[in-house]
């Protein structure tokens, strides 16, 4: 009682240590979050307004305003990277939030072997991107691949994966599903613990079945942790860069082309800092678009 | 007591960003700053290499041992792939004192590098060429008469084939010397129910740099002589027709999908570098110089693109003449005879025409004739960007995305802007 006087005025406002306090606790923080995020993304917006080419230095970079944006919607190569890559986000947040939830939803209704099955299937998440590439390559090579030999002693037709402009997006959107499945299922299966047992009793009281339990009990108790899924799916594809580098380059034709992919070849690559930022600030300006909508969810 | 934890909390901070920050506020110079005075001193000199991952740099790094020992440095070596190894350079570039020594620089980076000051003025410190080398392989390592770069293993196309499927065909390896006869061993091996000629897919400069020796046998060239593309001419179609043609018969496949089907006699045909593939004598593929003529009425043509890796000297070197030491050493034809069992291929001569080494690799004549009438490509700085965007049109056009007429035109009115 004596120390809460001491802290607060006359008139019962905070005294300014107690004001002062959270923030010198907070400023840390602040500090390292402005260094790691706000810096770089300050620079990046400068440098597209710049020609800056990283051979050449800053010294020789002037200011050219909007001319790497107007460049960059007038490329044909990254208007096709940029639908290619909300085509694949848009489809492989919905087949990984399904698949994920499904799987969930069945391992948490196992009376036995949750933990076995829980660890099986987190096993794709846990290896590097990189190395899920290179094994996915070697088994769909169309010359010594598996999953060829295998349709052939079927007599089923085999495609040349990558290198098809039939198959190559698919295929990518497939391994990529497949690493990612996991994520989406340990974070729904976490919400899924939190769901009571009392709710679901009382709805077999009121005699819904399975499938009524399902839309009624489980989806409305993990909403906010199947939005948050959502949201970080959405932030994770858009970036995706690995796996297209890696199996098809972005081609064939352009078909799996990304805006990281296209950023890193015409961009990176050149070394041209300027264009490849601009391009970075559209793919963020994006990413903040597409994922609105959660995070005003995730606000509320 | 809060305000004492907070300044507590204060002070521990301070004291941590000062730890963590606080490195060394000298710099330690190089021991081996003053070249090859440093094999005295006790203490190694640190030497980088950034080279080519894969038998480009493996057998630089057999050749290291003995450059150590008698200088007394430690070298450490980078192994990349071709974009990595691009930027890294790149990158070091506009430090007053680099990271790397010794680098190894793919051709179609020079003009680029050359421009930016990446790369040390050889001559300046005292090389020079010996008459051993294949002098159209130099081409490409210099400025005027100012040397950057040296030719270190002589990647050229060549093809590579399968030999009983194109003894199947009727051919014999010497036999096949104009696309004509790729084309009917591609018929035939295709009617036998085999890939009859592979092409390589993926990035856009894997496409251009196969295509390029069916555009020489053709008469075209991508850039004209003021470096403006010239990829929407008849020539170039032409060519590019025949190129798809062959590809109809086969598949498109990357390298070691390409190297495997040709080795175990699912395909005939494929264009290949000699880093990809050591033949011996038993084993079922081998490599035969590409074609320099159309058919038969024809006149010959360079048609062999040079793809050589090169070593230079990083400007920025901390150990400049040090590296300028082991560039020569690295060079020495005794030093290049001995990385051929490893793979190598040098530009020499003297390593090529050996006869101890043509009696157990018979086709590095193959390469050396290759070597000596081989063409180098466009030296333009937006060369990685020209092949990006010519390679991605011919892709649309291959996969049937697009129409001949449609993908030149679009390719050639967005290389025009490109390099504007």
């Amino acid at each position: 009682m004596k120390r809460t006087a001491s802290l607060t005025t006359r008139t019962g406002a905070p005294h300014l240590g107690e004001r002062a306090f959270p923030r010198l606790m907070i400023a840390p923080t602040l500090l390292v979050m402005a260094v790691l995020t706000a810096y770089p993304l300050i620079f990046t917006l400068v440098y597209s307004f710049t020609d800056y080419q990283y051979l050449k230095g800053t010294d020789a970079s002037k200011f050219i305003w909007f001319k790497n944006y107007i460049d960059l919607f007038q490329n044909g190569y990254f208007r096709q990277a940029v639908l290619n890559t909300i085509k694949f986000t848009i489809l492989a947040v919905v087949f990984e939030m399904v698949i994920g939830l499904l799987i969930a939803v069945f391992i948490h209704s196992l009376k036995r072997g949750q933990k076995v099955m829980r660890t099986l299937i987190l096993l794709p998440y846990l290896l590097p991107a990189v190395t899920v590439a290179l094994s996915w390559r070697m088994m769909l090579s169309s010359n010594y691949g598996i999953v060829n030999q295998i349709l052939e002693t079927f007599g089923l037709p085999v495609y040349n994966w990558f290198m098809d402009t039939k198959t190559a997006f698919g295929t990518v959107l497939l391994i990529d599903v497949w690493q990612n499945v996991p994520f989406v299922f340990l974070l729904l299966y976490a919400s899924l613990q939190s769901v009571s047992e009392a709710q679901y009793e009382a709805a077999r009281i009121d005699g819904a079945g399975v499938v009524q339990q399902f839309f009624y009990v489980t989806l409305p108790n993990i909403k906010n942790g199947l939005a948050l899924c959502a949201l970080l799916r959405t932030i994770d594809t858009f970036r995706l860069f690995e796996k297209v580098n890696i199996l098809t380059g972005g081609g064939p034709a352009g078909t799996t082309s990304t805006i990281t992919q296209f950023l890193y070849n015409y961009g990176i690559k050149s070394l041209k800092f300027g264009f490849g930022s601009a391009g970075a600030i559209v793919m963020t300006l994006l990413v903040l678009i597409l994922s609105s909508f959660y995070i005003k969810r995730a606000i509320k | 007591m809060k305000k004492l934890l907070a300044l507590i909390l204060a002070l521990v901070m301070a004291l941590s960003l000062v730890a963590c920050g606080g490195g060394k506020t000298t710099e330690e110079k190089p021991a081996g700053d003053s070249g090859s005075s440093s094999s005295g001193s006790a203490e190694p000199t640190k030497m980088t290499l950034i080279l080519r991952g894969g038998t480009y740099g493996d057998v630089i790094k057999a050749c290291l041992p003995a450059f150590e020992a008698e200088h007394n440095v430690k070298c450490e070596v980078l192994d990349l792939s071709f974009d990595d190894l691009h930027s890294k350079i790149a990158l070091n570039a506009p430090n007053p004192q680099g990271e790397y020594d010794l680098c190894m620089v793919d051709g179609s980076w020079m003009a680029e590098f050359t421009a930016n000051n990446v790369l040390a003025n050889l001559s300046e410190m005292g090389y020079s060429f010996d008459d051993d080398i294949i002098p159209a392989t130099t081409d490409i390592c210099m400025v005027g008469d100012d040397i950057y770069l040296a030719p270190y293993f002589g990647n050229v196309t060549v093809m590579l084939y399968n030999k009983q499927l194109i003894a199947d065909a009727g051919y014999a390896p010497e036999d096949i010397d104009t696309f004509a006869d790729l084309m009917d061993i591609a018929q035939k091996t295709n009617a036998a129910g085999k890939k009859g000629f592979l092409i390589r897919g993926g990035s856009g400069d894997n496409i251009v740099s196969d295509f390029i020796p069916h555009l020489l046998a053709y008469g075209g060239w991508v850039v004209d002589e003021n470096n403006q593309p010239t990829v929407n001419t008849p020539e170039f179609k032409a060519a590019f027709e025949n190129y798809i043609a062959l590809y109809k018969l086969g598949d498109t496949m990357d390298k070691d999908d390409i190297v495997a089907a040709i080795d175990n006699g699912d395909a005939a045909l494929g264009q290949g570098w000699p880093g990809w593939y050591v033949p011996t004598a038993d084993s079922s593929a081998n490599y035969t110089v590409i074609p320099t003529k159309l058919d038969d009425n024809d006149t010959p043509k360079n048609t062999s693109m040079y793809g050589v890796w090169t070593i230079g000297v990083c400007e920025n070197s901390p150990n400049k003449e040090l590296a300028v030491e082991l560039l020569e050493y690295l060079m020495d034809p005794e030093v290049q005879l001995s990385t051929i069992d490893g793979g190598g291929v040098p530009c020499r001569y003297s390593c090529l025409l050996n006869e101890d080494v043509l009696a157990k690799y018979p086709h590095l004549e193959t390469v050396c004739g290759a070597l000596e009438t081989g063409v180098y490509r466009p030296v333009i700085e937006e060369w990685a960007e020209f092949t990006n965007i010519l390679g991605t049109e011919m892709d649309s056009v291959i996969q049937g995305v697009k129409s001949m007429d449609q993908g030149l035109a679009d390719a050639q009115s967005a290389l025009e802007a490109l390099l504007a």
